[in-house]
């Protein structure tokens, strides 16, 4: 089942994306990468549910932040606030630690919402969005994405029958089994040019080549769609000015200068918008499972009194 | 009269060959007309569909005339001949272009510039007619190859064409995704009146929907008419292309009764029905149920040398269980079964019953997690890959594409062995020399005059016997086959089953699995019927068809009343002519 976020515009979906990941690189201020964090896991955990993102994020992220934050001090040595030596005489610095640890965070929301990108960007969204640029690019793209599974699987059936005459990858010895896989790959390539002259027929056959070709889509872009993307644009320009107006400045060398915090009525405006923004595809989601909700309670409630009605009767 | 195509005196021949693929052929096709087109692969239908459709007519020498819609067919401009003349293929992987169903449904209404709110209503009116809606969304790697083929033809279909032609469409599908695609075709017919070119090997499906029948025989038009007709004048000629039609058909012309007096039957029901009147003329009795109309000991002798020895056991799979994954349901659930020496095993069945994940298990490309393999009195795990693979086993894959890798079919059967040098190696260490094994097998597979030839360039049945040579030069004790008549006509599956014969008085051991009900019933010496991960029910074909009500052959559904344990026409002939 896929979110009530992904059914959105193709369009919609990708700007939530680049603008949450802009946001997130460019303005590296603590509270910013927090708010960008608790949106990505939150908005995973919808996604894959919480087993999948918890399992996600012990395996692959936390690895990835530990090491981040471990190595920026031990090879930046800026900063003015020095902590220790290091053994071979670097200063050992607390702004290159924090900006490690801000690093890390900021590695751990991209790869999450990373995560979401894939859930929610499918190829066809990506074909569609990136074939409007390039129209020849779009069926190029759809026919790769036909052929790699097609490739893969007659790949396999190849092997089975090779296996079945006794010449397996994992059988004699290492020449062997290279000239076996050889023989399987040269089986799929003749195989696929074979058959490819089939599929160009059928092009020609369905007009291909005629000119005036169009790029047909089941993408519409509706009134909601439309009403999604004010809410979107009017969010993320509030970020932006705040950003560009200093009230969420950070910096870490040579000095740790982080604004907006205690809150100013300025950045309170700027976090609340950005966390808006980034909760976006989790409200919708929340929002729309509520509804249903709701609906089911109701139609239970008709279904009794219509029940009771009948029994009266 | 309103004729949609015409042939005029229509020749042609491929670039340096002497015969001609098409010889003077004369044909009218009108509006709204069911066409089929039979024969004989390589009689040149195929070259006739092709140039319906012009950027797929072949280069060669061409003289004559074709008329679309009263022009020339070969001036229309294309955009006008892709929009109303659609072709349908016989593959039905290779002529999906896109990775979705949507996308693909599109595809030609994207070509001829459609705008997208037009493409929207023809897709939409194409998914709802042809019951796409419910895999609109999917890919098309998912999809089963008989939803690929309609969706093919729900492709061609968008862009509303004036005439269909569909070249083998089913060739490649089971029996039950090739009759509802048949099915879906007559509907066209039937709701839209679109004129259709058809030609198909499954003549018992298509013939009762046909207007007219054309029979090809090397590059000529041989008879042509209602399919009646059609019976009527191969039973007088005693055609070879007998062989290709219906059963009811067959029966018809070979029972030497003075019956001119009555109808050629076409389907089973007319079939029953021209037996009754038979037998009421002859005085045949309806039989009582159980009473066998052959003689039992001329039938122990037919089936013999099919494993008489009880004890004398192959194969032998002891309650075989398997599943893909520890989350998925069980495939094989529970098979037992014993395959004789030297007797020819076919098992029957519907699709993703696990036939073929039985055979993966039986050639130990999978491994069942409970139950025993024995082969030849030995655990298949103890075998070595070499020692159970060349020797044992012979594996003939589906789609004998897969097998080739050489550039002549010659080259192709050497490189089996380890190349053409007379030179013993761990691929070929029996004392007969190579080229003498080689030409040996090529002359029991009929590829002698083909050793030449490029192996793609081969029909289906040729690249079928092929893929067996290669198989055949590993000196199998047991040969496994995976769906071998699939796509292949009367005539070859007749040349294929002379082979398998050839190689049982050898003493190979046969086990096929296969949908062919028909060519199980003449051929095997017994069969199974796998159903939900097992065998339900096993016994010599007499037995076996005769106690099953649906899944039986044409010729024991229309004759079971007079004679309860006939399985194929021959039968019914020679219980008649008796």
């Amino acid at each position: 089942m896929s979110d009530t976020f992904s059914t959105y515009h193709p369009s919609l979906n990708m700007l939530f994306f680049v603008g949450v990941l802009g946001v997130t690189m460019f303005v590296t201020h603590p509270i910013i990468l927090g708010i960008s964090l608790v949106s990505a896991i939150s908005y995973a955990t919808l996604l894959k549910g919480w087993r999948r993102t918890l399992r996600n994020n012990l395996i692959f992220t936390l690895p990835v932040m530990i090491i981040a934050a471990a190595f920026n001090p031990l090879f930046n040595h800026y900063g003015v606030t020095i902590l220790g030596y290091l053994p071979n005489g670097n200063p050992f610095t607390l702004e290159s630690c924090v900006y490690g640890l801000v690093m890390a965070f900021l590695l751990a929301a991209v790869i999450t919402w990373f995560s979401c990108y894939t859930d929610v960007m499918t190829s066809d969204k990506f074909i569609y969005l990136f074939g409007r640029l390039i129209p020849a690019l779009s069926l190029v793209l759809s026919m790769a994405l036909r052929f790699v599974p097609h490739f893969a699987r007659q790949a396999g059936v190849i092997a089975d029958g090779q296996k079945c005459v006794g010449r397996s990858t994992s059988n004699g010895n290492i020449f062997a089994r290279i000239k076996h896989g050889i023989t399987i790959f040269s089986i799929l390539v003749t195989w696929a040019l074979e058959n490819a002259i089939e599929t160009a027929d059928s092009m020609k056959c369905r007009g291909y080549g005629e000119k005036g070709r169009t790029a047909f889509a089941i993408f519409r872009f509706d009134r909601r769609d439309g009403y999604c993307l004010a809410g979107m644009v009017l969010t993320f320009s509030i970020v932006l000015f705040g950003a560009s107006r200093g009230y969420v400045f950070s910096r870490y060398n040579p000095k740790i200068l982080v604004e907006g915090w205690p809150l100013t009525p300025a950045s309170f405006c700027v976090f609340g918008a950005f966390l808006i923004f980034c909760m976006l595809p989790v409200i919708l989601e929340l929002a729309s499972r509520y509804m249903w909700k709701r609906r089911r309670e109701m139609a239970d409630g008709s279904l009794i009194r219509s029940y009771r009605l009948w029994e009266l009767e | 009269m309103a004729y949609i195509v015409e042939i005029q005196d229509l020749s042609f021949a491929y670039p340096k060959e002497e015969v001609r693929a098409l010889d003077h052929i004369n044909l009218n096709i009108e509006e709204g007309e069911f066409l089929v087109l039979c024969g004989k692969s390589g009689c040149g239908k195929s070259t006739l569909l092709t140039h319906l459709k012009t950027p797929l007519t072949p280069h060669g020498k061409r003289k004559g005339r074709l008329l679309f819609d009263g022009q020339p067919i070969d001036e229309m401009e294309n955009r006008v001949q892709t929009q109303r003349i659609g072709y349908v293929l016989q593959n039905p992987d290779n002529q999906i272009v896109t990775d979705k169903v949507w996308h693909e449904l599109a595809f030609g209404l994207e070509s001829l510039g459609y705008s997208t709110p037009d493409i929207r209503i023809r897709v939409a009116e194409m998914a709802s007619y042809f019951g796409i809606q419910d895999w609109f969304y999917k890919n098309v790697a998912d999809l089963s190859g008989g939803q690929k083929q309609l969706l093919n033809l729900a492709s061609i279909m968008a862009m509303h064409p004036d005439l269909l032609v569909l070249d083998e469409p089913t060739s490649q599908l089971d029996p039950i995704a090739a009759s509802d695609f048949l099915e879906t075709v007559k509907k066209i017919h039937r709701d839209l009146g679109t004129t259709i070119i058809l030609t198909e090997h499954r003549l018992e499906e298509v013939f009762p929907a046909a207007d007219r029948v054309v029979v090809m025989d090397q590059g000529k038009i041989y008879a042509t008419g209602t399919p009646e007709e059609i019976g009527e004048a191969l039973r007088a000629a005693d055609h070879e292309m007998f062989l290709a039609m219906p059963v009811p058909m067959q029966v018809y012309a070979k029972v030497n009764q003075s019956n001119d007096f009555l109808k050629c039957p076409i389907t089973v029901r007319d079939g029953r029905q021209w037996l009754e009147k038979v037998c009421r003329e002859s005085g045949i009795e309806p039989a009582a149920k159980g009473v066998s109309v052959f003689d039992p000991e001329e039938e122990n002798e037919k089936t013999k040398g099919g494993g008489q020895g009880e004890s004398d056991i192959i194969l032998d799979c002891r309650e075989l269980w398997f599943r893909y994954d520890k989350e998925l349901p069980d495939v094989v659930k529970g098979a037992s079964f014993k395959i004789r020496r030297g007797e020819f095993y076919s098992l029957l069945g519907g699709n993703g019953t696990g036939k073929s994940t039985t055979m993966s298990l039986i050639c130990r490309l999978r491994k069942p997690y409970r139950g025993k393999i024995i082969l030849d009195g030995k655990d298949i795990r103890k075998y070595k890959d070499t020692e159970l693979f060349r020797g044992y086993l012979g594996v003939l894959p589906q789609n004998p594409q897969s097998l080739f890798v050489k550039k002549t079919v010659e080259e192709e059967l050497y490189e089996m062995i380890g190349g053409s040098k007379e030179k013993k190696n761990v691929e070929y260490h029996i004392s007969m020399d190579k080229k003498e094994a080689v030409a040996g097998i090529a002359e029991v597979t009929h590829l002698t005059d083909l050793l030449h030839r490029h192996p793609y360039d081969l029909s289906g049945g040729e690249q079928q016997r092929l893929a067996l040579a290669k198989i055949l030069l590993l000196r199998p004790k047991l040969l496994l086959l995976d769906e071998p008549t699939k796509g292949l006509d009367a005539y070859f599956k007749q040349e294929f089953a002379d082979i398998l014969t050839l190689l049982k008085e050898q003493g190979v051991t046969i086990f096929m699995i296969s949908h062919d009900i028909e060519f199980c019933a003449a051929h095997a010496d017994r069969c199974g019927l796998f159903f939900d991960g097992n065998i339900v029910v096993s016994g010599r074909p007499r037995e076996f068809f005769a106690g099953n009500n649906f899944y039986t052959t044409a010729a024991n559904r229309m004759a079971r009343k007079y004679f309860p344990d006939v399985v194929t026409g021959k039968d019914v002939v020679r219980c008649l002519n008796r």
